[in-house]
């Protein structure tokens, strides 16, 4: 418990440090955690939009069912495929009649006139997944027509991947740059007590001893800036939404990322797991050279 | 116990701190060691603290080699070391018990022992009633008698001296003597720098004389 001591001394001697550096932390996790909740948004955006793509084959009226069986079973064992489905005219029928509207514009035909069909999803839409998909298609017998949306979901999905590359290398730096704000004002502190440290050195204190306070430090001010980060951005955020809604009447709360339950206690320990993360590696990197004097 | 052989320290700009050192120390020996400022008094107390090493020679210390002391040992080669300083080197957040204390409480040593150790140095030391003061509260020579409590505690077998006597009035000044010759018939080996020329006469000891890096004579006053 002695550890707790030097770590309460620290906090007594750099005051004002300590808040720069939860505040500094604070900020980080706004940011972290803004980036966080953009990331989600998009990449929930992202999967929405490839969800709603499908490949829909239509086969010519007559050919039988039967045959069509040996094609569905191929196209199952490909990696490619998340789920083949076959669709019979009767099933698109019941589908399509529960719409009044097209219920009576169906009934003036005297038979069923829609296709059997076939809803292909694939694992990732990729252009050259959609391809090699067509190609194989395009070989086989029976079939009318092929629809997925052609070049336009192509530029789509490729716009889309761009977009998850670039969420990527920007939340790699906002969490480097974080890191070495965080362990640079550790140094401050450490360069504060830099007379503390060399009588430890010289009473022959082992350097662990005298980092573990340093370490602790670190790992406090992260928990409460990782607190302090989440009230924010959570005020934010609300008052973000309310502004949103008076102003244009949109109401986003209901928005998968925005929903109350996505404040819930998970985020909190989340953003409090990361400010403690900060905190240590933080304070790791800025002790690694204390033992040069 | 401790033995200069052959040692060179140059600084940057080809400042010779020190050149060609040669003596040594028995156990239990009093030793001065003065000149003017710069001639090297605190390289030498520096290099046995193994703050420094040395460019050239070897400084052992119970025959050991301490330029090869690594850094996870280094701590406790120190352990064996009092140090006491002209500026003190005290703690300044922390009160006069917590100072004395403190390389006791870095050995993780048992808390009742600790009690009872520092309240017999700070009798030893006559200062009873200033336990829970900060050195803030402390006039010189009373901050000294703390570093030199801290230094004593833990029957070092050899205690460093970097002028402990230039920052305080003679009345002071004796005390503190006393307690080093005190402490240095109980057999621990003193190492003193200074260049107080009526401590030297008084005290009757042992002097080592250095003038720009070398020593100029070894003997007894």
């Amino acid at each position: 418990m002695k550890v707790f001591k030097e770590v309460f001394l620290n906090f007594k001697k750099s005051g004002f440090m300590n808040l720069i550096s939860v505040g500094t932390i604070a900020i980080t996790i706004i940011i972290l955690g803004s980036y966080f909740i953009a990331n989600l948004a998009v990449n929930h955006f992202l999967s929405r939009v490839e969800n709603k793509i499908e490949i829909v084959v239509f086969l010519k009226d007559g050919f039988a069912a039967e045959k069509m069986k040996n094609t569905i079973t191929e196209l199952e064992s490909l990696n490619e495929i998340e789920d083949v489905k076959f669709i019979s005219k009767y099933d698109a029928y019941q589908e399509f009649v529960k719409d009044k509207e097209i219920l009576t514009i169906l009934q003036s035909f005297e038979s069923n006139p829609l296709p059997d069909s076939i809803k292909i999803k694939l694992k990732e839409y990729t252009p050259k997944n959609i391809d090699k998909i067509i190609n194989i298609l395009k070989s086989k017998e029976g079939i009318e027509e092929i629809q997925y949306g052609g070049k336009e979901i192509e530029n789509l999905l490729n716009i889309l991947n761009v977009i998850k590359i670039i969420m990527i290398v920007i939340g790699i730096i906002f969490i480097i740059s974080s890191l070495l704000v965080v362990s640079n004002i550790i140094k401050l502190t450490i360069y504060a007590r830099r007379q503390d440290i060399y009588i430890f050195k010289m009473v022959g204190a082992t350097n662990f001893f005298i980092k573990m306070p340093f370490i602790l430090e670190g790992i406090i001010h992260g928990f409460f800036g990782g607190i302090i980060g989440w009230v924010i951005l959570y005020v934010i955020i609300n008052i973000l939404l309310t502004e949103i809604k008076k102003e244009t009447g949109l109401d986003f709360t209901g928005f998968y990322v925005f929903t109350p339950s996505f404040f819930s206690l998970k985020f909190l320990i989340e953003t409090i797991i990361a400010g403690i993360l900060l905190g240590f590696f933080g304070s790791l990197l800025s002790l690694g050279n204390i033992k040069e004097k | 116990m401790i033995k200069f052989n052959h040692v060179f320290k140059i600084y940057e700009k080809n400042i010779k701190a020190l050149e060609d050192i040669n003596f040594s120390i028995s156990k239990g020996e009093f030793v001065f060691l003065t000149g003017p400022s710069g001639a090297g008094k605190t390289t030498i107390l520096n290099l046995l603290y193994r703050e420094d090493i040395p460019d050239m020679g070897s400084v052992f210390v119970n025959n050991e080699d301490i330029s090869h002391i690594s850094d996870r040992k280094l701590p406790f080669y120190r352990r064996n070391i009092g140090f006491v300083f002209q500026d003190f080197k005290l703690l300044f957040d922390r009160t006069v018990f917590d100072n004395i204390a403190l390389p006791l409480v870095i050995t993780k040593t048992e808390k009742k022992f600790i009690k009872n150790k520092v309240e017999e140095y700070i009798n030893k030391t006559g200062l009873c009633g200033k336990e829970k003061l900060t050195p803030w509260h402390l006039s010189g020579g009373e901050k000294q008698k703390v570093a030199i409590a801290r230094a004593f505690i833990t029957n070092p077998s050899l205690i460093l001296a970097d002028e402990p006597t230039g920052n305080l009035d003679d009345e002071s000044s004796w005390e503190i003597i006393k307690m080093f010759e005190e402490v240095n018939k109980e057999g621990t080996t003193i190492l003193f720098a200074t260049h107080n020329k009526e401590l030297l006469q008084k005290m009757n000891k042992r002097v080592i004389r250095l003038n720009k890096g070398k020593v100029i004579s070894d003997e007894s006053i």
